[in-house]
């Protein structure tokens, strides 16, 4: 994966585990974070694709 | 003097004349649908208890416009007119049945011509051509009695249907796991068990035998097969309206090879015992305020079909997994062994889009996902985990409780038949449900009558 900088804090991401909360629900994923500020990247691929699937399952229809 | 809230247009039980009807309310909350015939008199028929606010619930219908529904359901073919597209087509495979149920819809069990199997495949196209890619329910009759099931199956899947039900009283599912495996072989996704009670005194009563044994294997082979089952109960006061909360119960244990729950209060066209009385009709808020109370589950996690129409059903999105039995006052019971999932506003929709939706949910939620993709034991969905545990957890646990309310000759309302999306294929025409169906009060029904 090519480097991620922070554009708040100008460093490298890393990847933290990051927890999510949604509609009561609470998930962790891997995703690169500024080690500074917090700032979580979060890619088309996966808003778009497992994340919209897990908030598919938990809204109604 | 009940306050009128809405007019709307219906038909005379007797000779099946179109009427314009009233929607009326009194100050207990109830609301009749009422009706004069010249020729027969008239008619007034509860359609809401009022224990649940109607006119909250039915925001969103899909009120008739002025001269829409004029012609309905004389001569009816789904036209241009209609409100919906197709969800869900049902077909209807044979006459042939192995019950005499008190209560049938389809009448079956009646004598007549068997369809070949080629002219069967020829309706599945037709299906495609007219109503695009819908839900296939192949129905009767009882339709296992057809040794060559497995072949139109097969074949409504290659065709392009993205799913395939059988609506099935399970008899043959649960002794013929043969039979069972060549379903799933030929890609049948989803099993619409005919499920009244869990005791045999429910089925002697209305199916005239005793069938428990019988309906938990056919949930055992299903599952053996990874079909979904969808449990269907016929609810009739009196006979198991006092346990709604048992079904679900037994269901959700049954999780995941059952998906949910659908019910059905009893409608009086087809074969039925007895000419319905006021004190007999089960209406939708009577269905969700008994399960509420029979459960724990709050009111407020259903909401009505966003598809069809308020007054013709419900659903809720759960998953089945301990406890959701913090309401007050305490059900009877423990727990009712689901978790309702926060229910989105309701987003009423219309036309072609709301029907494909509907289809994509029930789909969604009724099937068996891929054994690869289901979670085998795993903590609760609300304990925290990754995203691939989460989505395998959620789809593995999802159960769904839903209703169809179905309309006959007394309280049949053009309006909810407009928005029907749950369409009867015969003989070159796609049909509401409800008009497909109907029967007028003059017509003899042979069911034996309910023991009292």
């Amino acid at each position: 994966m090519m480097e991620l900088i922070c554009a708040k804090c100008g460093i490298p991401l890393e990847k933290q585990k990051t927890a999510f909360q949604y509609l009561g629900y609470e998930i962790y994923e891997d995703l690169p974070r500024c080690p500074k500020c917090g700032q979580v990247y979060l890619d088309e691929k996966l808003v778009r694709g497992r994340m919209h699937e897990a908030e598919v399952e938990v809204e109604d229809k | 003097m009940a306050e009128l809230l809405h007019r709307t247009r219906s038909l005379c039980p007797i000779c099946l004349k179109p009427l314009e009807a009233e929607l009326r309310q009194r100050e207990s909350g109830e609301v009749l649908l009422e009706k004069t015939c010249p020729a027969h008199g008239s008619f007034s028929v509860p359609v809401w208890r009022g224990r649940i606010d109607f006119a909250a619930w039915t925001a969103g219908a899909q009120r008739l416009g002025p001269g829409e529904g004029l012609h309905c359901p004389d001569g009816c073919g789904i036209c241009a007119e209609h409100g919906r597209g197709t969800c869900c087509a049902l077909l209807e495979v044979t006459r042939r049945c192995n019950l005499f149920c008190r209560f049938c819809f389809a009448r079956g069990g009646e004598a007549e011509e068997e369809p070949s199997l080629e002219h069967l495949k020829a309706s599945v196209d037709d299906i495609l051509r007219q109503c695009g890619t819908p839900l296939l329910q192949l129905s009767g009759g009882e339709p296992s009695l057809r040794d060559d099931l497995p072949e139109l199956v097969a074949y409504a899947r290659e065709r392009g249907c993205p799913a395939v039900q059988l609506n099935t009283n399970g008899l043959r599912l649960a002794g013929d796991p043969d039979y069972v495996h060549r379903l799933a072989e030929a890609g049948l996704t989803i099993v619409f068990l005919q499920f009244d009670g869990v005791t045999d005194e429910v089925y002697r009563t209305l199916r005239g035998r005793d069938l428990m044994d019988v309906k938990l294997r056919a949930i055992e082979s299903c599952g053996r097969e990874r079909i979904g089952v969808t449990l269907v109960p016929t609810v009739v006061r009196g006979v198991n309206d006092k346990m709604l909360g048992e079904i679900i119960r037994l269901g959700a244990s049954l999780s995941p090879a059952v998906r949910g729950v659908h019910f059905q209060p009893v409608s009086y066209f087809g074969r039925y015992p007895n000419a319905p009385k006021d004190d007999m009709r089960y209406t939708l808020d009577e269905l969700i305020d008994d399960i509420c109370r029979q459960t724990g589950l709050p009111i407020d996690c259903f909401r009505p079909s966003c598809c069809d129409h308020p007054l013709c059903g419900f659903h809720v999105s759960a998953l089945a997994e301990p406890c959701c039995c913090n309401a007050a006052p305490a059900p009877a019971e423990p727990c009712c062994g689901i978790v309702p999932l926060p229910p989105a506003p309701p987003a009423p929709r219309k036309g072609q889009s709301a029907a494909e939706e509907n289809r994509n949910y029930v789909i969604r939620h009724w099937r068996r996902s891929p054994s690869s993709e289901e979670a085998p034991t795993s903590p609760s969905a609300k304990d925290g985990q990754d995203l691939d545990a989460f989505l395998r957890l959620v789809r593995t646990r999802s159960f769904t409780l839903t209703a169809m309310a179905f309309q006959d000759a007394w309280n049949l309302d053009i309006e909810r038949l407009h928005s029907c999306s749950l369409h009867v294929y015969s003989e070159g025409k796609v049909k509401p449900f409800c008009a497909n169906y109907l029967t007028s009060a003059q017509e003899e029904s042979e069911a034996p009558v309910l023991p009292q």
